[in-house]
């Protein structure tokens, strides 16, 4: 079953139930201990009244019970009180334990997450998995041992009374704690697992329909419109259907099974518990501690038929691996002596399928130089900073900086290479925090500073919370050129000689993109930078622009050179300034 | 606890009905299961036969049966009303996003909206489920339970009947409680859950500050820091339910203790004292119930009103004053005192609109241009019918309107925007959005004409490729093709409205796109709002937008040669960068 198979490679979740072992057997006990109260209750209860109705002459003869009746009616909410609190504390513990191994397994592969990871919201999914590891734990893994103990202490405590009919109500049980769960996924399984593809499909069709609004509405194909989703949603609606039908008639079948349970328990009293007084007392106490159990019982199916979901998840995290590092002998490189990054002759593909993306690439940039990358978008532009920084290798060729290969400084590489991108990251924490990223060691005020050189100083005053203001998630309480200057100031405090920038001004207007690229090149005035950028706006800015086509470099120059001698830069540089 | 909103929908009323005479019958039938029970317990306990006991027990178990049964029925109407519901609901809120679209998705959002209209469905759906068949269990079976035991037992009808109000004492005291420690941590709260994600998502940039590796060690700190801090809230969060489960079973031991001394005082039988303590359980069980689900509940309340609001968004009327209405060169609307302003909720990254006047006329083509902010896109959006303003004079070819969203004028427009959307579909139903009747050989002319054929040729499913969401990921450029051979394709539609339709393209992608969009300007009326200067070359008429109003309006040549908002703004965006010339 591929319940085993899930599991035998497995190193998400077994390791961890072993890391907090005494915590989770506590737990467990607590779990087991409640359901046991609840049923001891009614049990001493029972027991109570039948002694009561006896007129016992003394009533010392039933203080034992009435004391018992007592202290498990408080025991069953104070235990299931304390059990709710470990187990969230216990599950809490594995999650910080698997968020950090998360974050490790992933940084190995930092710089190319978003390659590597194309589909969708990788990074949600992941950490929605590990959620659903918590769920795992609390509405399937806890219920289910626990109603395990505690049917196999029931049948055993029957057991010892009378062996057939401990066995008989093991058998029982068994129908509803393993053979109806099991039934459930098997039926349920693929059932689920459909619901989710047509409800994956049912987004594209929902996100179609509202982003496209305004194309479905000039069009007029009202109808069309709605019967984009129409045929999904009856889909869905059909095999939901019938997952809550047989989820209904489970639950009914359930429950006969323990009135079933029920029955066999009176018939059993009556026939053994009847030959004197004393033990007929017992009757109303047997039978009535039953009834509290179904709720520990019965909903051991439902935990069961969410297995589908958590085992997407277990697989999903197991098929992340560590990615090894193979970089040689690292060499330090003081940020003070940098001198030049030399290229030379470079080929790069992805993989052996894809075309060679890069050929022949050759380039030498000079400290304090520069270079601006121009070309169409999908020619490799921001693949040659990926290996200018060593995150790829070159399949030929060799790229240094002052003659060492780039793969021999990566331990140190922030200290030579900062990296502002057209989407900079900004963490949800306050101003201040984000630009100290750069470098940790600086003071408030050298924040500062940098944010005034980015000209940030007056905005960042004016707000209500001055530099503690919270950037919100991904930066969205500023707009994209704020954006631009926080990240910029977090650059000028990590202060390394050579600054990338990947089109940091794409998307926004020539007004704010001038202005912007203004305060770039002014603050940067002493760095080397290489520029990727889809357009001549600011190109005066730089010494060198190479232009580069898919075949290979079809111009470079300096921008005046090239506007002197080369037509197709100069139609082109007309007709970005509108001339 | 229930939204007066929800009776608006049909069959809700019927369903109270129906649910209340199941819930009726389900509670006589846990009253007899607990009655024919306690018989045969009775009997045993004075040591009869099996035989005499076979009668009760047969009861018994019918009761039980039936009820289980009535709450099969009960399970099965709430589902399907729950269903039908939820889908009157989407299918309520697609209209609405239709009738009333663009204006709603920019006060709404789009994320919102499809959370809304999947999620959120499935919130409310889950909720109608929860909220009836609680609500009934709990307003019928506790007292039709608590009525019989009054008749067997007086005192312990007045035992339960003092638990209730007491339970729900404590209850709305620590929930309370809960609330002001949960609210007070909220914003923390958040931050820290969010935190792991953020940090994911933010690995890159860590990588390159050189600071990835250290962060591990703050991974675990900060999460075991949100475990403190859920630990806390929740030891208070889950009183609640604590004291819930306390009074009750507390409350059955104190019956066990009343009975019992009753018992031993001779003050009434077995019988009673039984019946009772069995049905204890059964009477707290509907409250117990009630609180539990808690959250489900309030999300799909939630749900429901955030629906609801969208429901409640007002439509435009007068739609059809205009018809029997084609754009050709004598066609003419005239603008006066145009007014609109977006409303606080609105996410307003443009400025609000004051148009003074304002001339479109036959196939001319007229630039929009203005910085950031300056009213471009919501004058075009306005111009589309996608917004309604607050006041105007809009006459169209003589005809006075209100608005632009009238049918017959959104039936001569095409719109290409910033970022064009296209859908999860084949490249082919993607070009003949607007005219899907269109033949293979009109929609393969109109590609030709977009520049679209040597891209199509590439693939190798060619029109059939299917794009869009699910589909290729394709290119800026190849994008804006297609949405250029959707405009050829719809011939039939003589105005065209872009909005800077090449910002996001590198310069030679622009340069190559700009051959078929001149070709397409032929024969149309067209509205360009652009930041790229050059296109104000292809234009006869331009309009220079500044805080939303009109700063200035010309030709191109009458502008240049006047020394205003239009020199102004042109040297603005070329920067100080004349060097090279």
């Amino acid at each position: 079953m591929n319940f085993f198979k899930t599991f035998k490679h497995d190193t998400w979740v077994k390791p961890y139930i072993k890391q907090y072992k005494g915590l989770l057997i506590t737990v467990l006990l607590l779990g087991l201990v409640t359901s046991i109260c609840a049923s001891a209750l009614m049990f001493t209860s029972g027991y109570t009244i039948d002694k009561a109705a006896t007129h016992p002459v003394n009533i010392l003869l039933i203080y034992v019970p009435i004391l018992l009746t007592r202290a498990f009616g408080i025991g069953r909410p104070t235990f299931k009180y304390i059990e709710r609190l470990k187990s969230h504390n216990w599950v809490l513990r594995v999650t910080s334990n698997l968020r950090t191994r998360l974050y490790t397994t992933l940084e190995s592969d930092a710089a190319f997450l978003n390659e590597h990871h194309k589909t969708g919201d990788i990074m949600g999914l992941l950490s929605e998995d590990i959620s659903h590891l918590q769920n795992l734990y609390l509405r399937t893994v806890f219920p289910t041992v626990i109603s395990y103990l505690l049917t196999i202490i029931g049948s055993l405590v029957l057991g010892i009374y009378n062996p057939a009919f401990g066995f008989f109500v093991f058998l029982l049980l068994a129908i509803e704690v393993l053979i109806v769960p099991l039934a459930s996924v098997a039926i349920e399984s693929a059932r689920r697992e459909r619901q989710k593809q047509i409800k994956a499909d049912l987004y594209t069709n929902l996100t179609d329909n509202i982003l496209g609004a305004d194309d479905w509405i000039i069009s007029g194909r009202k109808d069309d419109f709605k019967n984009l989703s129409a045929k999904n949603i009856s889909e869905l609606n059909t095999s939901k259907n019938k997952s809550k039908s047989f989820r209904r008639n489970r639950d009914l079948f359930l429950q006969l099974i323990f009135a079933g349970i029920a029955i066999c328990f009176i018939i059993f009293t009556n026939l053994t518990m009847t030959d004197g007084q004393e033990q007929a007392n017992f009757v109303s106490a047997v039978v009535l501690c039953l009834f509290p159990l179904s709720e520990t019982f019965i909903p051991v199916s439902q935990g069961y038929e969410e297995w589908p979901e958590y085992r997407d998840s277990i697989l999903r995290l197991n098929t992340l691996k560590p990615v090894e590092n193979n970089l040689p002998k690292q060499v330090e490189l003081d940020p003070a002596d940098f001198s030049d990054i030399e290229i030379n002759n470079i080929d790069f593909e992805y993989d052996a399928d894809s075309p060679i993306l890069i050929k022949n690439f050759s380039q030498e940039i000079k400290k304090g130089q520069k270079v601006a990358l121009l070309g169409p978008s999908g020619i490799g532009k921001t693949t040659i900073l990926q290996l200018i920084l060593g995150d790829l290798t070159p399949q030929k060729g060799t790229i240094k900086v002052n003659g060492h290969n780039v793969q021999e400084i990566q331990e140190h590489r922030e200290q030579i290479f900062s990296v502002l991108n057209q989407k900079p990251f900004l963490f949800n924490t306050s101003i201040m925090n984000n630009v100290r990223l750069g470098n940790e060691n600086k003071s408030d005020s050298e924040v500062k500073s940098a944010l005034e050189k980015v000209g940030l100083k007056n905005l960042v005053e004016s707000l209500p919370d001055k530099y503690e203001t919270l950037v919100g998630e991904n930066g969205s309480n500023f707009s994209g050129g704020e954006q631009e200057r926080l990240a910029l100031a977090r650059i000028l405090l990590q202060d390394a000689p050579v600054v990338l920038l990947d089109e940091p001004t794409v998307g926004l207007d020539p007004i704010t993109e001038n202005d912007l690229l203004t305060t770039f090149f002014s603050v940067l005035h002493d760095k080397t930078i290489i520029w990727v950028t889809h357009h001549l706006q600011g190109i005066d800015h730089v010494d060198h622009v190479i232009f580069m086509n898919s075949e290979e470099i079809e111009m470079q120059g300096s921008p005046h050179e090239l506007y002197q001698t080369n037509k197709h830069f100069n139609e082109l540089y007309k007709m970005d300034q509108g001339l | 606890m229930i939204d007066k909103r929800l009776f608006s929908l049909p069959g809700t009323k019927k369903l109270f009905i129906m649910l209340a005479g199941l819930t009726l019958l389900q509670a006589f039938a846990i009253l007899f299961q607990g009655k024919f029970l306690a018989e045969a317990l009775v009997n045993s306990w004075e040591q009869k036969s099996l035989q005499t006991i076979i009668q009760p027990m047969t009861f018994f178990a019918v009761a039980f049966i039936l009820r289980h049964c009535f709450n099969w029925i009960n399970n099965k109407i709430v589902e399907n009303y729950a269903e039908n519901t939820s889908e009157e609901v989407r299918s309520r809120l697609l209209d609405k996003v239709y009738t009333s679209g663009p204006a709603m998705i920019s006060a709404e959002g789009t994320g919102s909206l499809v959370t809304s209209a999947l999620d959120g469905i499935d919130l409310i759906e889950n909720y109608f489920k929860l909220i009836f068949t609680k609500l009934m269990n709990m307003s019928i079976i506790p007292p039709v339970l608590l009525v019989y035991i009054y008749m067997q037992n007086l005192a312990s009808g007045i035992t339960l009947t003092v638990i209730v109000p007491l339970v729900i004492l404590f209850m709305i005291i620590l929930g309370l409680a809960a609330q002001a420690k949960a609210d007070a941590q909220y914003h923390q709260y958040t931050i820290l859950s969010n935190h792991f994600l953020d940090a994911l998502r933010g690995l890159p940039t860590l990588k390159m500050l050189g600071l990835s590796k250290r962060y591990a060690k703050n991974i675990y700190t900060v999460s075991d820091e949100y475990r403190r801090r859920t630990m806390n809230t929740l030891r208070i969060a889950i009183l609640s339910t604590f004291a819930l489960d306390w009074l009750t079973t507390l409350g059955i031991a104190i019956l066990a203790v009343f009975l019992g001394l009753g018992l031993i005082n001779n003050s009434f039988p077995l019988f009673p004292a039984l019946v009772t303590l069995i049905l204890a359980p059964e009477y707290f069980l509907p409250l117990r119930d009630f609180s539990s689900d808690y959250h489900a509940t309030l999300n799909g309340k939630n749900a429901l009103s955030a629906i609801f609001k969208i429901l409640e968004f007002k439509d435009t009327d007068e739609e059809d004053t205009l018809d029997n209405f084609t754009w050709d060169k004598n066609s003419e609307v005239n603008i006066k005192d145009l007014v609109f302003n977006y409303t606080r909720d609105q996410s307003n990254a443009d400025s609000s609109l004051d148009i003074d006047q304002l001339k479109l006329s036959g196939y001319t083509n007229i630039g929009v241009i203005g910085k950031s902010g300056s009213g471009k896109t919501t004058l075009i959006r306005a111009l589309g019918g996608f917004l309604t303003p607050d006041k105007g004079v809009i006459t169209v070819n003589g005809k006075s309107l209100k608005h632009f969203k009238q049918r017959a004028w959104q039936d001569e427009l095409t719109f290409l925007p910033q970022s064009p959307y296209l859908f999860a579909g084949t490249i082919a139903e993607n070009i003949a959005f607007y005219a899907p009747e269109s033949t293979e050989e009109q929609i393969e002319t109109a590609a030709k004409k977009a520049g679209l054929t040597d891209f199509i040729d590439s693939l190798s499913l060619g029109y059939q490729t299917i794009i869009g969401e699910g589909g290729r990921g394709i290119s800026g450029g190849q994008q804006q093709r297609i949405m250029l051979a959707r405009a050829f394709l719809a011939n039939d539609r003589h105005i065209l409205i872009f909005d800077e339709p090449t910002a996001h393209l590198d310069i030679e992608t622009e340069y190559a796109l700009k051959k078929p969009m001149k070709e397409l300007f032929k024969d149309h009326l067209v509205i360009f709002a652009t930041h790229r200067l050059h296109w104000i070359k292809e234009m006869d008429y331009v309009i220079v937008m500044n805080n939303g109003q009109i700063a200035e309006q010309g030709t191109p040549d009458e502008l240049s040669n006047h020394n205003g908002a239009y020199k102004q703004l042109i040297s603005n965006m070329r920067g100080d960068q004349n060097e090279l010339l």
